[in-house]
């Protein structure tokens, strides 16, 4: 595996690989050179199957991850391919034509994230969700909390405590404590 | 027609007795083994910290009291309930959770026409599922939501700190408080232990958001020394932290410190804004400059009151100053913190000794109430044979005397008996001393406590050792060795038991079992005594007294005479944070009879 990536690394400019197995390896590369890359696994070098696409959001960064992972069923091989695209205008090549399958999951990406794909077919059609008028609900600033809160009517048989508040009314409620309690007391 | 097309037809029949690939009854199907299904909670070791209810998402999950969970410290008493009306089966509760109580067994399936019945207590509430072991729990592979282990507090080495009194630990960078403050569930769990009940998440959070005017805001609202308790505070809080139980605790004390640190005590009239300018007329009498007298001083001076502080010693701080060390404490720290309470406009008068300068009586008449927050100064001893000779000396005195500057005696061998926190902290002076007097170090403290007994922090134990100190515990203490006027050394046997089975002091001895430690000098550092001297025989009569010999006080430190409130080490403790804690509901106590 180690010479194949070093042949890989010097077509395509590898950053952040990583062997995850003797069988495993992860590796990223540039947006631009991306599917040229992946055509190339697919039709060089026996990647012939796409395994899966996911996403990560890397909000501190500003940056989306697609991670494309790919088997070579010859030799039995897996490479994950990460190509960070800019998290503000989340648009990259599409893949449809090297696989069917990527159609699905580019349609995924976008409902989950917001990430265009020009061209690729029925991108906006919805995945799993309808009627979503939320911005995408798989990006880290999608608050989840707040969306259960506003959409799920709460039950009438429901009530928590707060493990502080709770212990302070049962072992100390004479302590004086701090302003905010204070007030709330009252 | 060939005869192949008439028989093939009948070959399907050959599957008629083969087994179905479907699943006969897929209402029992197992489930795999990782499956996340239904929870269940070890009741025992969960301590309702509700991270699990923090941290879900869908708001699935309640804290509830359950009967015969009892709320105490380090336990709130309450367990999660689980709205499967709600829950999605993520298992965040399952990967946050600190005591690693919670879990999902591989059960799925649950068929009821109540929907009300699908809200339960896992663990609590009956379930055929606890007893499966299947199921999802935190994998532990390193997969963790918090760092198990602290943040390492830089020290000096042993060598470094040896010869001199400079403060050897080095405090917290704001990458390291920041990376402990991560650490940090915000459950509160150790606000109830504190004794001072501080907002311990809120300054925490603080620090995590880089807001360290507001962290020293929520230091203030519970505690005027952070300064103070955040080098030295026993910090009973980090036993009860609940990421402690499965790690470190969070180093609460080193955070509380940095806080303070890094507020320059300039600003602190700006950053606190607290305003004592309007008197509200009455005058409240404070004595003693300890912990629990600046503490009553300053919530006082909050409300209005007129504080004046009568102090016997030179400086304001108590044991603070005279019982700590100052390579533990040092005391532009302390000042930092009694400055602060100055500038509120409480007044010091310095030299003072009630009871024979003024009466306490005259107090009482002079001012409308008075708070006595004295100590415990006077050493106890032993009283074996030979504690009668000129170089046997109480920890408190030797303490004492070094912050005022004074040449005690140090020779080449110490011997000091005590196992507690001023035990480790005269061997410790005495070694330095030692240290710079002669270039070696020959001081060995013996405790009648075996090691896993000791009273004294471990940390300190440990720091003792390094800094070349001998620390041999277990052995009582017989008689002093004598000879033509001189200490030889102290004779020890062999302690067996400290407590009788019903944890009362009654120490056990194997009398065949002896040692002797060689030594110049003999230090007794077995507990600290108070001096009620300033109590008159006819003031004594109108107080009242507990078995122990303690003045008995009402919820608010008030005492048998209603003006006349007590707190601190001669009340409860004896440390710095009960003595801030008493001061301040001292102060609640006071106001409430003079603003009645």
């Amino acid at each position: 595996m180690k010479s194949f990536i070093e042949k890989l690394n010097s077509k395509y400019v590898l950053q952040e690989v990583v062997y995850q197995r003797d069988d495993l390896v992860f590796a990223a590369i540039k947006k631009e050179n991306a599917i040229d890359a992946i055509t190339y696994l697919r039709d060089y070098e026996d990647f012939t199957h796409l395994v899966l696409m996911s996403c990560v959001d890397w909000i501190e960064d500003g940056k989306y991850q697609l991670l494309y992972l790919l088997h070579n069923p010859i030799l039995k091989n897996d490479i994950g391919i990460k190509v960070y695209i800019d998290r503000e205008n989340p648009e990259m090549v599409s893949a449809h034509h090297l696989w069917k399958s990527i159609w699905t999951y580019q349609r995924e990406m976008h409902e989950a994230f917001g990430i265009v794909f020009p061209g690729s077919p029925r991108l906006k059609e919805n995945f799993v969700v309808e009627g979503w008028d939320e911005i995408p609900f798989m990006r880290r600033d999608f608050d989840t909390h707040e969306y259960a809160e506003k959409t799920y009517f709460p039950r009438g048989n429901r009530k928590s405590n707060d493990p502080a508040e709770y212990m302070r009314k049962k072992l100390y409620p004479s302590q004086p404590v701090t302003a905010k309690q204070r007030k709330d007391d009252k | 027609m060939n005869i192949k097309d008439i028989l093939t037809p009948f070959t399907a029949w050959a599957n008629v007795v083969k087994e179905p690939v479907t699943i006969k009854d897929p209402f029992n199907r197992e489930a795999a083994p990782r499956y996340r299904g239904f929870h269940d909670n070890d009741i025992e070791a969960c301590i309702g910290c509700g991270t699990c209810e923090a941290i879900c998402e869908n708001q699935a999950i309640d804290l509830i009291p359950v009967d015969g969970v009892e709320t105490k410290d380090g336990d709130s008493g309450l367990r999660p309930q689980v709205d499967y009306g709600r829950c999605c089966w993520c298992a965040l509760c399952v990967d946050i959770c600190t005591t690693d109580s919670l879990r999902l067994t591989n059960e799925y399936t649950w068929i009821d026409t109540d929907p009300d019945n699908f809200i339960f207590t896992p663990g609590v509430t009956p379930k055929s599922w606890y007893k499966k072991e299947e199921g999802w729990r935190k994998p532990g592979n390193g997969y963790e939501f918090y760092s198990k282990e602290r943040v390492d507090m830089e020290e000096l080495h042993a060598e470094e700190r040896i010869d001199s009194f400079i403060e050897f630990v080095k405090g917290y960078s704001k990458e390291q408080a920041e990376k402990e403050a991560d650490r940090c569930v915000s459950c509160g769990i150790c606000t109830a232990t504190c004794p001072a009940h501080m907002g311990i998440p809120e300054y925490i959070k603080a620090i995590r958001n880089d807001d360290l005017e507001e962290g020293l805001r929520v230091l203030y609202e519970t505690n005027p020394l952070p300064e103070i308790c955040g080098r030295i505070c026993t910090h009973k809080c980090e036993d009860v932290c609940s990421v402690g139980h499965n790690g470190d605790p969070l180093s609460i004390r080193w955070l509380k410190r940095y806080i303070a640190d890094q507020n320059p005590s300039e600003k602190y009239k700006e950053i606190l804004n607290q305003d004592t300018s309007k008197s509200n007329g009455k005058k409240v009498a404070i004595i003693g400059a300890g912990p629990s007298g600046l503490s009553a001083a300053y919530y006082l001076a909050l409300l209005g009151y007129e504080c004046t502080i009568f102090e016997k010693l030179p400086e304001a701080g108590g044991m603070m100053r005279y019982g700590i060390p100052e390579y533990r404490l040092p005391y532009d720290q302390i000042d930092k913190d009694v400055n602060y309470i100055l500038e509120l406009g409480v007044e010091i008068k310095y030299g003072v000794n009630i009871g024979t300068d003024i009466k306490l009586e005259q107090l009482g008449k002079d001012f409308d109430a008075v708070f006595s927050g004295t100590g415990l100064h006077l050493g106890r001893s032993t009283r074996i044979p030979g504690t009668d000779n000129e170089n046997v000396y109480f920890a408190t005195d030797l303490l004492r005397e070094i912050v005022l500057g004074k040449d005690i005696y140090v020779p080449e061998k110490i011997v000091v008996i005590g196992g507690g926190n001023v035990a480790m902290d005269i061997t410790r002076s005495l070694a330095r001393l030692q240290q710079i007097k002669y270039g070696k170090v020959d001081c060995t403290a013996t405790s009648l406590e075996s090691e896993d007994i000791m009273p004294a922090d471990r940390e300190e134990v440990v720091e003792a050792r390094e800094e070349s100190a001998i620390v041999d515990p277990g052995w009582g203490p017989k008689s002093i060795e004598i000879e033509n006027g001189k200490v030889k050394g102290l004779n020890v046997v062999k302690c067996l038991s400290v407590f009788d089975e019903n944890h009362a002091f009654s120490p056990k001895f194997d009398e065949d079992n002896k040692k002797f430690f060689p030594a110049d000098m003999v230090v007794e550092s077995i507990g600290q005594g108070m001096d009620l001297s300033y109590l008159s025989k006819e003031f004594k009569e109108k107080l009242k007294f507990t078995e122990r010999g303690r003045i008995k006080v009402d919820e608010y430190f008030q005492s048998g005479v209603e003006w006349l409130f007590v707190g601190g080490d001669i009340i409860e403790g004896p440390d710095v944070i009960h003595g801030i804690a008493n001061g301040h509901k001292a102060a609640v106590g006071i106001d409430n009879l003079l603003n009645k």
